[in-house]
């Protein structure tokens, strides 16, 4: 479904140009849990804005369902991100004067479906989160785990085949990242395929796979052995 | 994206900075009731002369000397005009045998003092013939007008006007009363009412006294020529004919061959209408044009506001282009939404333009003594409500551009 050829992207500062991605190659079949893990600086954000059709490389390929970033209009870049794709924000992107509900329904906006299916397919989304007695809360009025399960709910409204997660746990407790991985295993689990940002290894291993970048190089790409399960405990 | 959500998009955005959005909206508040308020005003006064002139009668028209050369638009009138001595009683005593002409009444004006007892009061005094108090909007309080014997024989009598009477005489007696004009001691045998006419709205057209035009010319003045000749035809009908042949009797008088040599100007009632529609129109354009301005003003204020909330809402815009809006989406979002100022800063607008119409038309009728008929005109309001949507659109694209080609990534990341 994901297939990474060879990916460079360069930015040209003042006088240095600056090699985020200098050669990265991998495949990502549906279906599969996988955890991009690196230092900061090591280019797994830029990776990341590549995989979302955020940003185009500098050269190599990136093609997602067999189409590159150059195959597509802007308008279907943006439809495929709406319907096909989820974002999961380390600092939860919610809108402040928006409740939960709207907020998860914030790409159903762009994808054009009857209020009602627009109910129906949020009101789904917020059970799958747990979060049905947050309804009609603002983001203040809930704590950071909320938070992010509002976002996630917001990613998975439009049943995408795959999640984006950027460092998901970085900006919550331990506790409440159990709660996230917890989800983010569970909708894996329902058949979404998950990419998942982090530095951390330890959330690292609760993917299948762990891509490990460096310097814009991939330095491993491992099945992880034992993989943890957050529904498990913590066991930090 | 549907209509619904961009609208339910736009109030948040809006409701989010309520302050901000009512100053903003301030400007355009402004704005749309100046143009209606102007508008209105510029309507009311074109009709408030339209009705006055209509009051002069249909079957007058003014000779007044010197010509003005022009055949279409403004006449252009000057104040040398009132010196120019070419209309002289021969002129109006040929006019007097035009077939359609059924009266002529020459006209002089000068400046009055008038003394009564220790009572002394600026004014002035028209000198004219009997046949003035015939014409349409001259009406007797008191006594009579002097006759043509009283003229021809330079009878120093004087009909003194409504407002003189009032001011210096009270409720005293005042037919055969001596009144001196310029010094001169004449016996008042007559109070006057004048119905005020077009133009006159600041001059009081009863402060005055009316004289024998021979005592006026050779007494008070010392000339042989007069200010105006005012003509009346046969009917309402004649009026054309009438004043084609007054024209046709003077040039041939003066020795005029062709009309764009015209010493004289004729002006009847419908010129002097058609001239002040002219002069109105004019007069509302540029009171639209000043309170246009003040819609541009708050246009800037609308740009300068937007530019503000798509730099606040940047990750806001990021998002919403992650999770799959449009550049389009984006750009209609932040115009509906400016326009969504404009248009309410409008309807407001609209109501304030109202109520400053119909206030303003009360104050202006208090100030001018006249009946002030309240228009709004239809158009005005659509005027109003489109130059607000236009406004929305105009400042509102430069700043929802700016949002819609945010690079995501930029945004997302902005803090």
């Amino acid at each position: 479904m994901i297939e990474v050829k060879d990916l460079k992207k360069y930015y040209q500062g003042d006088s240095v140009v600056t090699k985020a991605l200098n050669g990265v190659s991998f495949f990502i079949k549906e279906g599969e849990f996988v955890a991009i893990m690196g230092p900061s600086g090591s280019g797994k954000s830029t990776l990341m804005h590549i995989m979302c059709f955020l940003d185009r490389p500098t050269s190599g390929t990136y093609k997602f369902r067999g189409k590159s970033i150059d195959e597509l209009s802007e308008d279907e870049l943006a439809r495929i991100r709406n319907k096909e794709m989820g974002f999961v924000f380390q600092t939860f992107n919610l809108l402040s004067r928006t409740t939960a509900l709207d907020n998860i329904k914030l790409p159903l906006v762009y994808t054009g479906l009857s209020a009602k299916l627009e109910n129906e397919m949020a009101q789904s989304a917020i059970e799958a989160v747990g979060l049905s007695h947050r309804t009609f809360h603002f983001p203040n009025q809930l704590a950071g785990g909320e938070q992010q399960r509002v976002a996630i709910a917001r990613a998975i409204v439009n049943q995408p085949s795959v999640i984006f997660a950027d460092e998901p746990t970085g900006n919550l407790d331990s506790k409440s990242g159990q709660q996230i991985m917890d989800i983010l295993q569970k909708l894996n689990a329902e058949g979404h395929t998950i990419i998942l940002v982090t530095h951390e290894r330890y959330t690292a291993e609760m993917a299948q796979r762990i891509i490990q970048l460096k310097d814009g190089k991939i330095i491993s790409d491992e099945v992880v052995d034992h993989r943890r399960f957050a529904k498990d405990g913590l066991i930090k | 994206m549907k209509l619904s959500d961009s609208l339910k998009i736009a109030f948040t955005g809006l409701e989010t900075n309520k302050t901000r959005s009512f100053l903003a909206m301030l400007g355009i508040v402004i704005g749309i009731s100046a143009v209606i308020v102007m508008l209105s005003i510029g309507q009311g006064v074109q009709n408030v002369v339209l009705s006055q002139i209509e009051t002069m009668g249909h079957n007058v028209a003014f000779v007044i000397p010197g010509g003005t050369k022009q055949e279409k638009g403004l006449p252009q009138f000057s104040l040398g005009m009132m010196e120019v001595k070419t209309l002289k009683t021969a002129d109006a005593e040929a006019l007097k045998k035009g077939f359609y002409i059924k009266e002529v009444t020459p006209i002089v004006f000068g400046p009055a003092v008038l003394n009564y007892k220790n009572e002394t009061r600026r004014s002035d005094f028209t000198g004219t013939v009997s046949n003035l108090q015939n014409l349409k909007g001259y009406k007797m309080l008191e006594g009579n007008f002097f006759t043509e014997d009283e003229e021809k024989s330079m009878q120093k009598v004087v009909v003194i006007g409504k407002t003189v009477k009032e001011k210096m005489f009270k409720n005293q007696k005042v037919i055969r009363e001596r009144l001196k004009i310029n010094r001169q001691p004449f016996r008042i045998i007559g109070v006057m009412e004048v119905e005020k006419m077009g133009g006159s709205h600041f001059i009081d057209v009863n402060d005055k006294v009316f004289i024998p035009l021979s005592v006026a010319q050779k007494q008070m003045l010392g000339t042989d020529y007069f200010t105006a000749i005012l003509l009346q035809s046969t009917s309402a009908e004649t009026l054309d004919l009438a004043v084609a042949e007054a024209e046709e009797i003077l040039r041939q008088r003066h020795g005029i061959k062709d009309s764009s040599q015209d010493d004289f100007t004729i002006m009847s009632q419908e010129y002097i209408a058609s001239t002040f529609n002219l002069i109105g129109g004019i007069l509302t354009i540029f009171l639209a044009v000043v309170a246009g301005i003040s819609l541009v003003v708050g246009g800037i204020g609308i740009m300068n506001i937007m530019l503000v909330s798509v730099t606040e809402r940047t990750r806001e815009i990021g998002l919403r282009k992650a999770v799959g809006a449009r550049k389009k989406d984006i750009l209609n979002q932040f115009l509906l939404e400016a326009v969504t100022l404009t248009i309410l800063g409008g309807m407001i607008g609209i109501i304030f333009g109202f109520i400053g119409s119909y206030l303003g038309g009360i104050i202006l009728g208090k100030i001018l003594d006249i009946t002030w008929g309240f228009t709004i005109s239809f158009s005005a309001i659509i005027l109003a409500f489109s130059v607000a949507t236009a406004i929305g659109l105009i400042f509102g694209i430069y700043p929802a551009h700016k949002a819609a080609e945010l690079s995501p990534i930029e945004a997302l990341r902005y803090e």
